[in-house]
């Protein structure tokens, strides 16, 4: 098992470099760059003033591994568009807490709910209350989140003033903090756990369903058992490992934001950079957050791994050395 | 007993008068300022005196200083920024100049420099004077290569020594900018240049203290920055939120009766509208407007009329080529696309009457030396036939043989895209020529503009002013400019009006004789001189909103002084906004 993650990390760190490394190359030779913004453009001793000031002036091999050997500290560079030029880890420390909090409350709506849903959708199947659960889900598969969200505005009223005191419903935990919960956060969380809800109520309709259809109950039932063990240890445990497979890589999109989402509701979080640092040019902070991205999915299928391990016991986790 | 009891009742009595009135007292003469000035007469109360607009979530924004950057200002189009000083000179709503921070200014005998008074009496709110020194050290900065400041064409060729510092030649302290006193500056020009004054009115001074012990950077915090302006920063959160409020120490020409500007970050393209509509903002662009809510404005009388059109920075969208090869290298076959353009169809049927006029010249009408009297209007007039008769001319006969073409944009809106759609539909209709169409993204369009040779063969733009002279607008076109366009003749004619004093009209004369050239030879096919435009709340007033020479009434591009004239009125009661939530 130690071997195994061992050998999981080092392939994650290898994949964190070669992505890194391809996104370098492409976005330094993509046209364009942060400054081909202005109406005139540069005088050459302009852009050269510029390009010096970045350190874009120097070879690209050169740019490469200063970048690889200021990440491993942390340190990625000063950003070329954000206010003051602020290096990108404090911009990455101070936005990067408000998408979290706002992907947390969404996973717990939308696995909370889906699940719940999935699973009574299973055990009265064909149902009046199966059918309905199927529509909605599969209604917020379909509808794109930037219907929902000018609904909502329309229905709610606009947004803004993120984390205003007046809004602010349960207030921060430590003094100068971020406030724990407050009305800005409803719209977007609505918004956000939609699509992901229907997700997870639709696979754990399917799972639970086929759990539910499975021998092994029979023999459970024959034993005695009553209805919530048998759900508890042998139909949520057999159901999980789909669930796991499709569930969780959700869990990373959902932690790292969503432009659209911060942008509709005036979030001041992390997820619009994915974007917007791409379309500005930024190129110091695209790289942190390509790594941010490839370390956070390369985390997160090693922990579903590990997951089906603990769940299923027949699942046995090697490395391709000890294979 | 009986006298300890009368002034117990006294005191008593006086305590309930008091009590009477000092709210009174304090209602009667209460609606005033930071500045001790009463409010006007219709104004709300001070605490109401507030004023919001959204900003963009996903610009490139460093900094509200035009001194630091002009292409990423914070809340860049929401006029928050450069609030923290005066200019040396403003526009009033003619455009004529009228005093900022400088009372007066001259010209030297010369005509080699520019001598500026500044008023006496302006302070920084660190109690520090404002002087001369302030704006020495901020030309200064934007001087210093180190800086590497995005607009600093801006003086090439105008203030003495300024490319040579750029370039790193000479250091920025030998540029032509010269504090004799606290309170005069002069600036040496390379040459005579009339235009001076209007070239420095949209940039405020940085505080040369602050500037030398902690950097640029001393603006965006609440706790080193300074103000000489009217507002001063309160809050900023970058990407959230930005609150300036009234600056008591302020001693200038604008005064503001708004206690405190917000901007508040979301999707200023598609959110402003909704937002105004929920009483969230008070002003909107016309640019964060769509088509759809247009039409809304145009059915709602309350709104219709607080639609205020004005010329803005007199922007005309074109198309241009790649002069420079085939096919576009052939006069004829340019002239052929310049009178195959229906620009007043599209005007018309596709951009709107109430936002635009169709362009048959590149100045449009009310900049100087514009085409008033309509000279130039026959030269690219939409004429089908001839313009087949030109590309049969060319070679092309009913564009015959003629390459596919991709008209690139730069990263239009979906709406003002329709406008090149239908650009290109109209000549490819005409000519029986391919012409497909490309949004590109913004930056990798300007890439491919200015590269040497250029990347976008043909291609469809914008451009408005930076200052109110000819040799800004028309100086795009010369050949070391955006375009792959040249003519001798043209460059020589805008080179030498540049430096001409003495001599209005002949200047004048000149850039029309340029500008005549330009529509000649087709450097650009002009397609719309736009009306721009902003959507206030029914409660905002102003003295600034009052009518120009030609009787409009607007927010003017440039009418900084405006912000000091604007306040909410009490009919704010009327409504549902974010003051009363």
């Amino acid at each position: 098992m130690t071997r195994y993650i061992l050998g999981r990390t080092a392939a994650l760190i290898f994949v964190m470099l070669a992505a890194s490394a391809i996104v370098f190359v492409l976005m330094n030779n993509i046209p364009g760059g942060p400054f081909s913004l202005g109406e005139r453009g540069y005088s050459p001793d302009a852009l050269a003033n510029l390009e010096r000031k970045y350190g874009l002036d120097k070879p690209l091999l050169e740019r490469y591994v200063n970048f690889v050997v200021g990440a491993v500290q942390f340190d990625f560079g000063y950003s070329t568009a954000v206010a003051g030029s602020p290096p990108v880890i404090d911009v990455i420390l101070r936005t990067w807490p408000v998408t979290l909090q706002v992907g947390v409350y969404t996973i717990v709506l939308a696995f909370g709910l889906g699940l719940v849903m999935g699973t009574f959708a299973a055990y009265h199947r064909n149902s009046p209350l199966d059918n309905f659960i199927t529509f909605t889900a599969t209604l917020g598969i379909v509808l794109p989140n930037f219907i929902i969200a000018t609904f909502l505005l329309f229905i709610f009223g606009f947004q803004n003033g993120w984390g205003e005191p007046n809004k602010i419903i349960i207030g921060p935990l430590t003094p100068g903090g971020m406030p724990v919960l407050g009305w800005d956060y409803f719209l977007p969380v609505i918004t956000y756990a939609l699509a992901p809800m229907a997700l997870v109520a639709r696979y754990t309709r399917a799972a639970v369903s086929e759990a539910l259809g499975a021998d092994y109950l029979r023999t459970a039932r024959a034993k005695g058992l009553t209805d919530r063990t048998i759900m508890v240890r042998h139909v949520f445990r057999n159901a999980m490992i789909p669930l796991l497979t499709v569930l969780l890589p959700q869990i990373p999109n959902l932690l790292t934001g969503s432009l659209f989402i911060e942008v509709v509701y005036g979030i001041p979080g992390l997820g619009k950079f994915f974007v917007t640092s791409i379309l500005n040019r930024d190129y110091p902070m695209t790289m942190a957050l390509i790594l941010l991205i490839a370390f956070f999915w390369g985390l997160t299928y090693l922990i579903t791994d590990i997951l089906y391990m603990v769940v299923d016991p027949r699942v046995r986790l090697t490395s391709s050395r000890a294979r | 007993m009986l006298r300890k009891s009368a002034f117990v009742l006294f005191c008593l009595s006086a305590l309930i008068w008091a009590l009477l009135l000092v709210p009174a007292l304090s209602a009667q003469g209460g609606n005033v300022d930071v500045y001790g000035r009463e409010l006007p007469a219709d104004a709300a109360s001070y605490d109401m005196q507030v004023w919001t607009q959204l900003c963009d979530s996903t610009r490139t924004e460093t900094s509200f200083m035009s001194a630091v950057t002009v292409y990423q200002r914070i809340c860049g189009d929401t006029h928050m920024f450069d609030k923290l000083g005066d200019s040396l000179v403003d526009l009033d709503e003619n455009l004529d100049l009228i005093p900022g921070a400088a009372e007066s200014w001259e010209p030297s005998e010369d005509g080699l420099s520019w001598t500026f008074h500044l008023r006496p009496g302006q302070v920084w709110t660190d109690g520090t004077p404002l002087t001369a020194a302030d704006y020495v050290a901020t030309f200064r900065y934007m001087a210093d290569p180190d800086h590497a400041y995005d607009f600093v064409w801006m003086w090439q060729g105008i203030i003495k020594g300024w490319s040579e510092a750029v370039a790193g030649e000479i250091t920025p302290e030998e540029i032509g900018m010269e504090a004799v006193d606290d309170l005069t500056l002069i600036i040496h020009t390379e040459g005579a240049r009339p235009y001076l004054p209007g070239t420095v009115y949209f940039w405020p001074p940085l505080q040369a203290k602050a500037l030398a012990e902690i950097g640029p950077n001393y603006v965006l915090d609440p706790a080193t920055s300074v103000s000489s302006g009217p507002f001063v920063l309160k809050e900023f959160a970058a990407g959230d939120h930005l609150y300036l409020e009234a600056n008591p120490a302020y001693a200038g020409y604008r005064k503001p009766f708004l206690r405190e500007l917000r901007g508040i970050y979301g999707d200023q393209l598609n959110g402003s509208f909704l937002a105004f509509q929920n009483g969230d903002v008070d002003r909107v662009n016309y640019v964060h407007i769509s088509p759809a809510d247009f039409e809304v404005i145009a059915a709602d009388e309350v709104l219709r009329s607080h639609y205020l059109p004005n010329f803005g920075d007199f922007r005309t969208d074109y198309l241009f080529f790649d002069t420079y090869t085939a096919p576009f290298d052939s006069l004829q076959v340019r002239q052929a696309f310049a009178k195959a353009l229906d620009r007043e169809s599209i005007v018309s049927n596709i951009i709107g009457e109430q936002f635009g006029i169709p362009a048959y010249s590149f100045l449009a009408p009310g900049f100087p030396a514009s085409d008033t009297e309509g000279a130039l209007r026959d030269i690219q007039a939409y004429d089908c036939p001839a313009a087949q008769a030109l590309l049969a001319e060319a070679g092309y006969p009913n564009g015959e043989g003629f390459p596919a073409v991709e008209l690139k944009l730069r990263g239009e809106s979906d709406a003002r895209a329709n406008w090149f759609i239908a650009s290109a539909a109209s000549i490819s209709e005409c000519l029986g020529v391919e012409i497909t169409v490309n949004n590109m993204q913004f930056s990798e369009f300007m890439e491919g503009i200015l590269a040497r040779p250029t990347t976008i063969q043909f291609g469809a733009v914008s451009y408005g002013m930076d200052y109110l002279d000819p040799s800004n607008m028309l100086g795009v076109w010369v050949s070391t400019g955006r375009h792959s366009w040249r003519n001798a003749e043209f460059d020589q004619l805008v080179t030498d009006a540049g430096v001409l004093v003495g001599d209005p009209e002949g200047r004048t004369q000149m850039y029309k004789d340029a500008e005549r050239l330009l529509v000649e030879d087709v450097g650009g096919v002009f397609l719309v001189h736009r009306i721009q435009g902003d959507l206030f709340q029914p409660y905002i007033a102003g003295n600034c909103l009052r009518p120009d020479r030609q009787g409009v009434s607007a927010l003017h591009w440039g009418n900084d002084w405006c912000w000091g004239s604007f306040y909410i009125t009490n009919e704010v009661a009327n409504f549902d906004t974010y003051r009363s939530r």
